[in-house]
């Protein structure tokens, strides 16, 4: 009696995890904005190399307060955005909207501080036209702050969502997505801060 | 991937709590060491920190498809090499991005 031998199986790798936080969309869009921060952060770099001065002196005459303001909110209120995803995860619904709600209010004094900046700003004679520093300051700044007002758009709409129960532990993908832009705009802020605040 | 499942709470709370702590040393080294040579090579250094942190413990990028960890790689180490480059190779920078 002869025997059929078969070929071995190939060995099996094990399954390399390929998930995508959130959706597909709103990957493109992060991806997208980082494309056009990355355009923004090389015209500074390249200002910064021509004029070096003009970003040391600069540098000193914005508000340190409400640079590191900004900076705490943005944090805050990514941390806060990040423990409602994970509240959803374990199906505590209520929790969830808790901590969305936190998010949200900590979010807002965002734009909040950015009026009184730019008030402080104008008091101390610092407009678009002070310098090469200050131009490049208000171009970065205020892209960033469109980006931050679709965010916050964006968390009052997942939150209208997550009151009426649109999301559970099985399908949390747009309070993900959200999330996973408001981390992207928030790791944005992180470089806008010392570049413009810290490196005096 | 049950692992999602898990509380990730205290994870995300020590996260949160190097970020501020980072902020705020940020603006001390800022202030203590401002004549430094090094000081850029510092901030570089927390930027990179912060941007590793937020991409890792909030956004799970380690968990992610290698397309948006490549993504969120890249875009974190870019803005502090060209800080680097800047504060040490800023005159060289200069005469090529000149017109």
């Amino acid at each position: 009696m002869t025997a059929a031998t078969l070929p071995a199986e190939p060995p099996t790798c094990p399954e390399i995890p390929r998930r995508i936080p959130g959706n597909k969309g709103i990957w493109a869009g992060i991806t997208c904005e980082f494309v056009e921060f990355g355009v923004l952060f090389a015209v500074y770099f390249i200002a910064r190399a021509h004029f070096p001065q003009a970003f040391h002196d600069g540098a000193q005459r914005l508000s340190v307060t409400a640079g590191t303001a900004i900076t705490l909110l943005m944090i805050t209120s990514s941390y806060f955005i990040a423990c409602s995803v994970n509240a959803i995860r374990q199906d505590k619904h209520r929790q969830a909207v808790i901590w969305l709600v936190a998010g949200l209010i900590v979010a807002l004094g965002y734009p909040l501080t950015k009026v009184l900046e730019i008030d402080w700003n104008l008091a101390h004679g610092i407009n678009g036209e002070s310098g090469i520093f200050f131009t490049v300051y208000y171009y970065l700044t205020f892209t960033h702050l469109v980006h931050a007002t679709w965010g916050i758009l964006g968390i009052l709409w997942v939150l209208a969502r997550l009151s009426f129960r649109g999301y559970s532990s099985a399908d949390y993908a747009g309070l993900e997505a959200l999330a996973s832009y408001w981390h992207a705009t928030d790791i944005i802020w992180l470089v806008i801060f010392p570049l413009f605040y810290v490196l005096a | 991937m049950t692992h999602f499942k898990n509380d990730h709470f205290s994870r995300l709370t020590v996260a949160w709590l190097v970020l501020v702590a980072l902020t705020l040393a940020s603006l001390g080294l800022s202030e203590w060491f401002r004549e430094a040579r090094w000081l850029p090579l510092l901030v570089a250094a927390i930027i990179w920190i912060k941007g590793v942190l937020v991409a890792r413990c909030f956004i799970e990028a380690q968990d992610a498809h290698p397309f948006i960890a490549r993504v969120l790689k890249t875009f974190i180490a870019v803005s502090p090499l060209a800080l680097i480059a800047t504060a040490f190779f800023g005159g060289t920078l200069a005469r090529w991005a000149t017109l």
